[in-house]
């Protein structure tokens, strides 16, 4: 006897006869509705290679045209809910975020650069940086198109600032330990390059500290050059603000604690405050022994 | 008349020529299959041009290398993306089952599924198929997955819906399994986890359509 789970319903072989059976007709609703909810077994080849036959005897459909369109029918209805409910994920709103603010900066540097070189042709003003900041106090002193462009960057501005903040609030709730530690913006980079939280999660944390420097890793692994020693987490404000000397021995502490805020903020979200403070303390340490090379840091575990 | 002629026309100079494989045509040397424009390809006379560069399928068939494709099949594809490839198998043969488990790309398979009548979507990994109570058994498992244990999850899928002496083509790209060896090492590597269930058939490299990649056709043995 055979017990099998199929799309269109449950049924019983005996000796190769359909002794019992309960199927759904031609509900696409229904059929898609039960395929997102059921945890189904496998059944053997055998009756996988029946399932037409047995769905046409079953009168589920009147022929194996009528199969093939039904059960299209209903996996795209259960690929649609699917594809929702993957978007609905905290960690994939974010990842939303995060690519949307990087379209826009692309955009921002190149109609600043479009802006800077248009008035370096029309007018005396020469300093890209300050040409906003002209534009904001002087608008009508510039020309109408170079005025249109300006406000569209400042437009864009002020969608990349609502962009962020919209990211803090996911941050907070979704990864409050990531972003206490790292910062939400760095932080939901790093989810972004992982493709999710919980691949961040399982990452060691020698991964999680070249995250962003594919190349540089992909050149060391080949070609023997220097392993890179920070990606994205370079813009940590405790590496970038360390002594050249000290910035891999930074990162590879921040990436230890970050691979643990991830894991907390995956499993549990119980927060653990003291992860930041310990970062800081090596930065101390290592900020102090760089300052008295005589006592080097080297010496202490 | 002839000024009347719609752009997409074949001009009068084109040859058209079957390929080998039934469903295949050759439009002076460039692939094509029969049906509409679905992703903005450019068509001629109802064949829309297969490009080599963005197939690896396309890859292989320019190759004139062996694929063991024919009308009546039905395909599990793992790894259909948008469905660029899924959409010219579907003009050659019956059924497509089309996986794929990243949900941006999925948006444009599921919209390509609405289309065309042969291809059934399906989000799902292929490395924990849940798909067991949808797929009936298939004639050829083509994988195109760009993953470290893509050996393991041909395998695996193999041993629920392949058909006894069914057909699996498989892609490897050397890249995504091991950026230190060299890609024909890889290679051995990848045929020899794959001999655990398969006769191994040919090795096609996919060059210069695709660098460091290479096309596995095995049979179920
Ligand atoms: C190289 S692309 C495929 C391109 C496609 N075959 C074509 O020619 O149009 C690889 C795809 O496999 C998908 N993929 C990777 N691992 C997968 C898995 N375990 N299950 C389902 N899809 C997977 C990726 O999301 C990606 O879209």
């Amino acid at each position: 006897m055979a017990h099998i789970k199929t799309w269109f319903g449950d049924i019983e072989l005996h000796n190769d006869e359909i002794a019992r059976s309960q199927v759904l007709k031609a509900d696409i609703d229904a059929m898609a509705q039960r395929l997102q909810q059921e945890d189904f077994a496998d059944f053997d080849k055998e009756c996988r290679g029946r399932l037409r036959e047995i769905a046409i005897k079953l009168q589920v459909v009147s022929s194996e045209r009528e199969y093939v369109s039904l059960l299209r029918a209903v996996m795209i209805q259960s690929a649609k809910q699917r594809i929702v409910a993957a978007f609905a994920q905290p960690d994939a709103r974010i990842i939303q975020l995060i690519d949307g603010i990087d379209d826009i900066d692309e955009s921002i540097n190149l109609l600043s650069e479009r802006l800077s070189e248009w008035c370096l042709l029309t007018s005396e003003t020469s300093m890209p940086e300050d040409l906003l900041e002209a534009f904001a106090s002087s608008p009508s002193a510039q020309s109408p198109l170079a005025q249109e462009f300006a406000g569209s960057i400042s437009r864009l501005c002020e969608l990349r600032q609502q962009l962020a903040n919209a990211i803090e609030l996911e941050m907070r709730t979704t990864a409050p330990n990531l972003s206490t530690l790292a910062g939400e913006l760095l932080g939901a980079r790093l989810i972004a390059r992982a493709g999710g939280l919980e691949p961040l999660a399982r990452m060691p944390a020698s991964r999680i500290q070249v995250i962003g420097a594919s190349k540089a890793l992909f050149r060391h692994l080949k070609y023997g050059t220097k392993p890179p020693k920070h990606g994205v987490i370079f813009q940590h404000p405790l590496v970038r603000g360390s002594h050249p000397n000290n910035r891999g021995k930074i990162a590879r502490t921040l990436a230890a604690k970050i691979a643990i805020a991830a894991r907390l903020d995956f499993y549990s979200k119980k927060v653990y405050p003291e992860l930041l403070s310990q970062v800081e303390k090596r930065f101390g340490e290592l900020q102090t022994a760089e300052r008295n090379p005589e006592q080097h840091e080297d010496k202490i575990p | 008349m002839a000024n009347c002629r719609p752009q997409s026309a074949t001009p009068n100079n084109m040859k058209i020529r079957y390929h080998k494989v039934p469903g295949v045509f050759l439009l002076d040397k460039q692939l094509a299959t029969k049906g509409e424009a679905l992703y903005g390809e450019r068509t001629f006379d109802g064949y829309r041009l297969w490009n080599p560069r963005r197939s690896k399928l396309a890859a292989l068939l320019t190759k004139q290398a062996q694929v063991p494709l024919a009308p009546e099949q039905i395909v599990l594809y793992l790894g259909a993306a948008s469905g660029t490839t899924v959409s010219h198998l579907a003009n050659i043969v019956s059924l497509v089952y089309a996986v794929e488990f990243a949900p941006r790309v999925a948006r444009d398979l599921v919209r390509l599924s609405e289309r065309v009548t042969n291809i059934v979507p399906l989000i799902s990994d292929a490395a924990h198929p849940d798909y067991g109570p949808v797929v009936e058994l298939v004639d050829l498992l083509y994988q195109d997955i760009a993953q470290p244990r893509q050996a393991e999850i041909a395998v695996k899928n193999a041993e629920l819906f392949l058909k006894p002496r069914g057909y699996a083509c498989i892609i490897i790209k050397a890249r995504s399994i091991d950026v230190t060896e060299k890609p024909r090492t890889v290679y051995k590597r990848e045929v020899k986890k794959l001999e655990e269930l398969f006769d191994i058939e040919y090795v096609h490299e996919l060059e210069p359509f695709y660098k460091a990649h290479a096309a596995v056709i095995a049979r179920l043995a």
